[in-house]
């Protein structure tokens, strides 16, 4: 017992020197058992923006049943490890994957399914669908398809699953080492004062993941046009009153 | 019964001098009417034929001819039969009465066409945004509107044939059957 207490469950990194030196020999069993494990228990947020959503359904149930490959729906962006963007993303639905994806806690994945979010799909001229989705956020895989089978969707997942086994799939880091380039993406279609609740910045910190490309102009106008947050007001019944008391009619002949 | 109804609506509606009456089929009527009299048509069909429900008010933008088209769909659960109303007004200044009084459903499609079309409609309740409530442009629906150049004005594209498809390729993967194969 007191033998296995001297383990090292957890390696300090040295990430000032930028080289990351490992001197237990057990670590990297360490790193596969995790990774293994992290392959096996996949938590996975449906975000079902487009109409590829209709073929998980069948994907998760009983007919392809993800969940023999360990992979299961969860209700909330905090406990989930894959975001699942199923089809064309509009540009006031990319701003709620935003937000979902900086809540959720990494290691994170994210999936698109669907040509919709490689190339913009069959929706390419609309003026309200986004087109590239990797332009704002790391994806890790593409599903292309219009709609793919649950086979597709799947094997997919599978190839995700070797990726995280194999240590390759790191794309999420790229969020902080980049932040920059994506925010820059994103402010040029939401505007220059566009800011969400998560500090990125501090998280790259924390993951100690800060490179020269997570600060640069668009960081700086962020930091320029952010409020700090505030709680929401909780009222019941004045909001209410307010808009009853009003008349609409006047208001439109103004 | 409602056969009968039919045929006494149709014989009702091809009296009117103003309006022109089609009838399609059992089921569906055609109606073109002038914008003026259009309110007082669907009070006709609402109050004595039982046209009670609104199913949709559609907009036609006709921009060579300089106007809009409203088709108003309306149903009855009486003769199981379908009106359309279709009238045409002018684009320019693209103002029109609310039927908000007669069907209260109105207020949900003249707002969404106040929206895509920026055809405003007088009396209506709400005329705020109601979709497109990040949306800064003009209204998107309109013919004057060029989707495609907004678009390739607004966002980047993906390289078609990038360096890991050719990668992909090399190793003798990739796309298998090109499109020229199939035509
Ligand atoms: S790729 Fe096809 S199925 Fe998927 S979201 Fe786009 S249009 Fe829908």
């Amino acid at each position: 017992m007191n033998e296995l207490d001297k383990i090292p469950v957890r390696q300090e990194l040295s990430v000032a020197e930028g080289n990351v030196k490992r001197s237990n020999p057990l670590a990297n069993v360490f790193d596969e058992l995790v990774r293994f494990c992290q392959s096996r228990s996949m938590f996975m947020l449906h975000y079902c923006t487009g109409c590829g959503a209709i073929e998980l359904p069948p994907a998760m149930t009983s007919r392809f049943d993800m969940e023999r490959l360990g992979i299961q729906p969860m209700v909330t962006p905090r406990q989930a490890d894959i975001l699942l963007i199923t089809g064309y993303v509009s540009v006031k639905t990319l701003k709620r994957i935003i937000l979902t994806y900086e809540q959720m806690p990494s290691p994170k994945y994210v999936i698109g399914i669907c040509s919709c979010t490689v190339n913009g799909g069959m929706y390419w001229q609309s003026y309200a669908t986004a087109k590239v989705l990797k332009e704002y956020l790391p994806v890790d895989i593409y599903i292309a398809g219009c709609m793919p089978r649950p086979e597709a969707v799947i094997s997919g997942l599978r190839d995700l699953m070797g990726d995280i086994k194999s240590g390759r799939a790191d794309n999420w880091k790229r969020y902080f080492q980049n932040y920059d380039h994506y925010l820059g993406n994103q402010q040029k279609l939401f505007g220059e004062d566009w800011q969400t609740p998560t500090d990125i910045i501090a998280e790259a910190e924390h993951y100690g993941l800060m490179t020269d490309q997570t600060l640069g102009e668009h960081t700086a106008l962020l930091q320029k046009h952010q409020q700090p947050l505030e709680a929401l007001e909780f009222s019941l019944g004045e909001k209410r009153e307010k808009i009853q008391g009003e008349n609409p009619r006047e208001k439109n002949n103004e | 019964m409602s056969k009968e109804l039919n045929l006494w609506l149709d014989d009702l509606l091809k009296d009117i001098k103003i309006i022109q009456f089609k009838r399609k089929n059992s089921r569906r009527v055609r109606i073109d009417i002038a914008p003026e009299a259009l309110p007082a048509l669907l009070e006709l069909l609402q109050g004595r034929a039982s046209y009670v429900h609104l199913s949709a008010i559609t907009c036609v933008d006709w921009i060579e001819d300089d106007e809009f088209e409203l088709v108003y769909h309306v149903w009855s659960y009486e003769t199981n039969s379908l009106v359309s109303a279709h009238t045409r007004i002018s684009r320019d200044p693209g103002v029109y009465l609310s039927v908000y009084d007669l069907y209260t459903p109105a207020a949900f499609f003249e707002r969404d066409i106040h929206e895509m079309f920026g055809l405003y409609f007088e009396g209506s309740p709400d005329m705020e945004k109601f979709i497109l409530t990040e949306w800064n442009g003009p209204p998107p629906m309109r013919k004057d509107f060029d989707s495609e150049a907004f678009v390739n004005q607004t966002f980047s594209w993906e390289e078609y044939h990038p360096q890991w498809l050719k990668d992909i390729e090399a190793e003798g993967g990739g796309i298998t059957t090109r499109p020229e194969d199939v035509r």
